[in-house]
């Protein structure tokens, strides 16, 4: 159905849509060039004099200059940067290659226990994160823990440091760990439509010039499915990036991530609306970029996703 | 005689060289590196930023875990129960105090201040500002929480405060209003600003759901005469005074600047600091901020008085102290740091740079005097500091929560104020009852 | 098929499946086991002492945990009510090809691969009583200004979500829309049919599986909103926006009740378990209606 002439009043209605979708967003990010003063004073809308200093702030140990305002670097974004990105890249590449690898047995065998699997897999998906803040708080604390005295804990405790019995608790491999467990229903849910939709014969015809089940799924099924990757991909980052609760409750002072951070900085004792403002742009620029670059993806994620549901 | 030469040098320098090691009670510990965990609070801010000075002095290393306080509680909870701790250092809330005690988490400081290794003979610690060290400091003594006979020390205060009455000198004298002395005058005042000053609300008050507004409720209920429990630990929360304190707090939140409700003390402070309060009676530790012109569009215009009276004076008592983990690693070293930094040279360093004074001395020296124009006032306000403004008990965390979402409730429900009050007063009997308080009735 | 062959699904599905298990079923299994004890966060589990049906029996007379249920189903009802009809009015007026719609379809995504914690910044910035830009517009308006997060943190906070979900059920309900059957629409169209009469017998219908699924996938998605409260308000003032989620977080850190905070979670898990079970019905008998009806309406033109 194709509107040669349509209703001129529809263009306005996007423009307003786009600018309330937008809208926050611009204003934060205007809001993160402004300095405290301008903000809380209310000089009002764009016209303000830009100053890098609330990103200078937020950067300062990363920075190779000491700004010029700054008494010490308390704010410490660099390093939460750093512990995010490990955390949200590895969990990601995790969540896809399991995944991916037991959505492909879900979907091409036929064996004992398949429909139980299916099943469970689809009901944990709606678990919520803050269901899993005890048990996780309890386990990654107690429980998982290699004993100080054994060889294997001493050998951590001599390369990495730190005391007492060595806990996933505080470690990346406790965070990602839980974040893989999150967003393996997802992943498995959705990128099983796509493996639906992979031709047999060609899987047949590989296997018939001798390639073998595994090298089939890697050489044939993966690259295939690729558009159905990059959406789960999108969605396990978006997760693994943003995600708070559970983090907060598992990392330590070496393993906070963004997130964590910015909430820490909010319920603090003046707030200083500059800094965060630049803090939350930080936080929000890699899914902003994958937004743009990869809208298609994620309206192909979300609707494999969701009406397959 | 060449000779002789030698051997007088080498003894000489042997002498200078052993007094040397002798006078430097850290050089043990150069090199240790200290982890401790502080508040993202302005005191601590400041004794971030003296710091270096401490290790370029003593060789001991710091690395500082800054987290906001009830998130450095809830970290708290967890390492401090661990066999072996991260944290050498730890700052705590007053009203952490009764857990960590009851738990056995904190290290007894008797033991340092026996070490004559340690312990600083010109420590003089009859300088500490009495009120902080039994509220902070001590445990053990009556009620269990207070000093007593059978109290002792767990911490040292640092970053400990108490509540002053600030307002714009300003405005109070625009309209020949006088500064309140009493309860009376002060919720007269209060209601009055708004119909003076169109715009401007009377004061600003902590008043957000939770700790914030169980906070702001205390702050009223000592002065006014109310307690929250009696000597025998039946709550009496919901005795008139206890109504006088919750309407108090109404009023003030009712008259004060837009969207008082869900102020924390953030808010609160940004709200007087850009010129929509008149008035903001909360921690001393808030007013170095007012006075930098920075941060602040009220730099130079407040004026600080003593927190009205009621039925008697007392201001309240809160803030932080520092205490060593009992599963530490460093602990000698970190009671050095916990001395230096509260020596009379590391709290003046720390006051300069914009923290709160723990020594009465601090207070009367004539450079602080001389930065900050309330020192006096402060050093004042400090007599009548009130270490039992609100109970330090295992169980208070429940209670301070449930007091808290109640009255945010009577804000912004407008909930009747003895019912709201009996109900809590009911509920913490329970508690009370739980946690064994009533056994020996 | 040798022994190998058998063992290549397993093989496959093992890695994933371990993981789950340590990292969701056990813990799971864990803290239904823990509900039953008096937990607190300095403790191992095995250190803890049963206490049978306490911690559920005391929740259940728990004014504030009933409070915060309350909040719970109100926040994730008016919000999916108000995101399905926003969402599906704006999909059926903008189901054309207009130049533009695939900027905003992109620009629609944003609020929803922000950050929970960003999106409460900001709005808890925008909602600031006196530094917030709603206020200064209402008013540089000449209106006063509206107490957001105060009184009306509730309505705040629902609309915040809202502006960040719309997009979601939108982009869902403009997905189905154009993969309806063109061919019944225009027979429709043919015999005469209102555009009114073509939303509301052909198009709504068609689409009802879809949308069914997508509005329940959205309440699961609303019954686990926290991070965006707990910047936003911390649940205040009062108990007005303490969902559930956020309750369950504060009983553990705050309270140290890690054994009732175990139990809360479970009276959640027990709701969405519910639900679930309602999405799978509704759609596979939706599924079933909407192949008829397609069939039919098919064989009629």
């Amino acid at each position: 159905m194709l509107d040669k002439h349509p209703n001129p009043a529809f263009y306005p209605l996007l423009a307003a849509l786009i600018f309330m979708a937008v809208g926050p967003i611009v204003l934060m990010l205007a809001n993160s060039f402004k300095l405290d003063v301008d903000i809380i004073s209310g000089t009002s809308g764009l016209i303000f004099l830009p100053t890098i200093q609330n990103y200078e702030t937020a950067l300062c140990d990363i920075l190779w200059y000491k700004p010029d305002h700054l008494d010490f670097c308390q704010l410490k974004f660099g390093g939460s940067f750093i512990n995010s990105i490990i955390i949200a890249l590895i969990s990601t590449v995790l969540t896809l290659v399991l995944g991916a690898m037991a959505a492909y047995a879900l979907v091409r065998f036929r064996f004992l226990g398949r429909d139980t699997a299916s099943l469970t897999t689809l009901l944990v998906r709606m678990v919520p994160p803050a269901v899993l803040l005890v048990p996780v708080f309890g386990l990654w604390n107690n429980d998982f823990c290699i004993g100080k005295n054994t060889s294997f804990g001493e050998f951590l405790r001599n390369i990495f440091g730190g005391r007492g019995d060595v806990c996933l608790e505080g470690t990346h491999s406790g965070i990602i760990l839980i974040y893989v467990a999150m967003n393996l229903p997802f992943v498995i849910w959705i990128l099983q439509s796509f493996i639906l939709q992979v031709p047999r014969s060609l899987e047949e015809a590989a296997k018939v010039d001798g390639a073998g089940t595994f090298q089939v799924f890697f050489k044939i099924v993966l690259p295939l499915i690729q558009p159905g990757i990059a959406a789960a991909a999108i969605f396990t980052f978006r997760i693994a990036w943003n995600e708070y609760l559970l983090a907060s409750a598992l990392a330590d002072r070496d393993t906070k991530t963004v997130p964590i951070l910015l909430v820490n900085n909010v319920s603090e004792f003046n707030i200083e609306w500059g800094v965060i403002m630049a803090t939350g742009m930080l936080l929000a620029i890699p899914p902003i970029i994958f937004t743009l670059f990869a809208s298609r993806q994620i309206i192909t994620g979300m609707t494999a996703g969701a009406v397959k549901g | 005689m060449q000779i002789l030469k030698v051997i007088m040098y080498t003894a000489i320098s042997t002498v200078v060289f052993a007094s040397s090691a002798f006078a430097n009670p850290y050089a043990e510990y150069e090199k240790t590196t200290l982890v401790v965990n502080f508040p993202a609070f302005p005191h601590y801010n400041s004794i971030v930023s003296v710091l270096p000075e401490f290790t370029r002095e003593t060789g001991i290393e710091v690395e500082v875990d800054q987290l906001p306080y009830l998130k450095m509680r809830e970290r708290q909870t967890l390492e401090l129960a661990q066999e072996e701790g991260d944290y050498d250092l730890i700052s705590y809330v007053v009203f952490s105090k009764a857990d960590y005690v009851y738990a056995d988490q904190l290290e007894n400081l008797a033991k340092y201040f026996m070490n004559p290794k340690l312990a600083d003979p010109n420590y003089d610690a009859e300088d500490l500002i009495d009120g902080y060290v039994q509220n902070i400091g001590i445990a053990g003594g009556e009620k269990g929480y207070l000093p007593g006979p059978t109290g002792s020390l767990f911490g040292l205060p640092s970053g400990s405060e108490t509540s002053v009455l600030m307002y714009r000198k300003d405005i109070f004298e625009k309209h020949g209003i006088k500064v309140p002395e009493t309860y009376q005058e002060l919720l007269k005042v209060v209601c009055q600003i708004p119909e003076l000053e169109p715009g401007m609300g009377g004061m600003a008050s902590r008043a957000a759901s939770g700790h914030q507004a169980s906070h702001a409720f205390l702050l009223h209920l000592a002065p006014l005469g109310g307690k929250v429990f009696d000597n025998n630990w039946n709550p009496v929360i919901n005795s008139a005074e206890g109504v006088a304190a919750a309407n108090a707090l109404k009023t003030i939140v009712d008259c004060g600047p837009e969207g008082a409700m869900a102020f924390g003390p953030s808010e609160a402070a940004a709200s007087f600091a850009s010129g929509q309060a008149a008035m903001f009676m909360d921690s001393i530790a808030f007013a170095p901020g007012f006075e930098d012109p920075e941060k602040s569009q009220v730099a130079g215009k407040v004026g600080y008085a003593l927190h009205p009276k009621g039925v008697r004076r007392a201001s309240q008592t809160g803030g932080f102290g520092i205490a060593i983990p009992r599963n530490a690693e460093n602990k000698e070293a970190a009671f050095l740091l916990m001395q230096w930094l509260t020596s009379k040279r590391g709290d003046k360093l720390i006051a300069m740079a914009g923290g709160n004074p723990s020594r009465f001395s601090t207070y009367a020296d004539p450079e602080i005097q001389e930065k900050y124009p309330f020192a006096k006032t402060f050093g004042e306000a400090l007599r009548y500091a009130d270490p039992d403004w609100r109970p330090i008990i295992p169980v208070w965390g429940k209670i301070n929560a449930d007091i808290g979402t109640t009255m945010s409730k009577v804000l912004t429900e407008g909930l009747d104020l003895q019912e709201a009050l009996d109900g809590v007063a009911g509920r913490t009997r329970g508690i009370m009852e739980d946690a064994g308080y009533y056994t020996w009735q | 098929m040798n022994t190998a062959n058998r063992l290549t699904p397993y093989l496959f599905l093992a890695p994933a499946a371990i993981i789950m298990i340590i990292a969701l079923l056990y813990p799971l299994g864990y803290m239904v086991y823990g509900s039953f004890r008096d937990w607190n966060p300095a403790q191992a589990l095995s250190e803890t002492e049963f206490v049978g049906l306490k911690n559920y029996i005391s929740l259940w007379n728990d004014a504030a945990f009933r409070e915060s249920l309350g909040v719970t189903l109100t926040f994730a009802f008016f919000c999916v009510f108000a995101e399905l009809i926003l969402g599906v009015g704006l999909a059926l007026l903008l189901d054309r090809k207009l130049r533009g719609m695939s900027v905003l379809r992109t620009l629609f995504i944003l609020p929803m691969m922000i950050a929970p914690v960003v999106v409460g910044l900001m709005w808890r910035y925008m909602y600031h009583p006196t530094v917030g830009t709603f206020n200064r517009w209402l008013e540089s308006a000449g209106i006063n200004g509206i107490d957001w997060l105060g009184r009306n943190a509730l309505m705040s906070v629902i609309i915040a979500d809202i502006w960040q979900w719309t997009p979601f059920i939108f982009i869902l309900a403009l997905a189905a829309l154009q993969s309806l059957p063109q061919s019944a629409l225009e027979a429709a169209r043919i015999d005469g049919a209102t555009s009114w009469q073509l939303i509301w017998h052909i198009k709504l219908p068609l689409m009802m599986p879809v949308l069914i699924v997508t509005g329940l996938l959205r309440l699961i998605d609303a019954f686990k909103v926290l991070e965006v409260i707990l910047v936003m308000t911390e649940g205040g003032p009062g108990l007005s926006t303490e969902i559930v989620a956020l309750r369950i977080s504060r009983t553990a850190t705050e309270f140290r009740e890690l054994g009732v905070a175990a139990a809360m979670s479970n009276y959640l898990l027990v709701i969405l378990l519910l639900l679930t079970l309602v999405m799978f019905t509704f759609s596979r008998i939706q599924e079933i209606r909407a192949q008829r009806a397609a069939k039919r309406i098919q064989e009629e033109s």
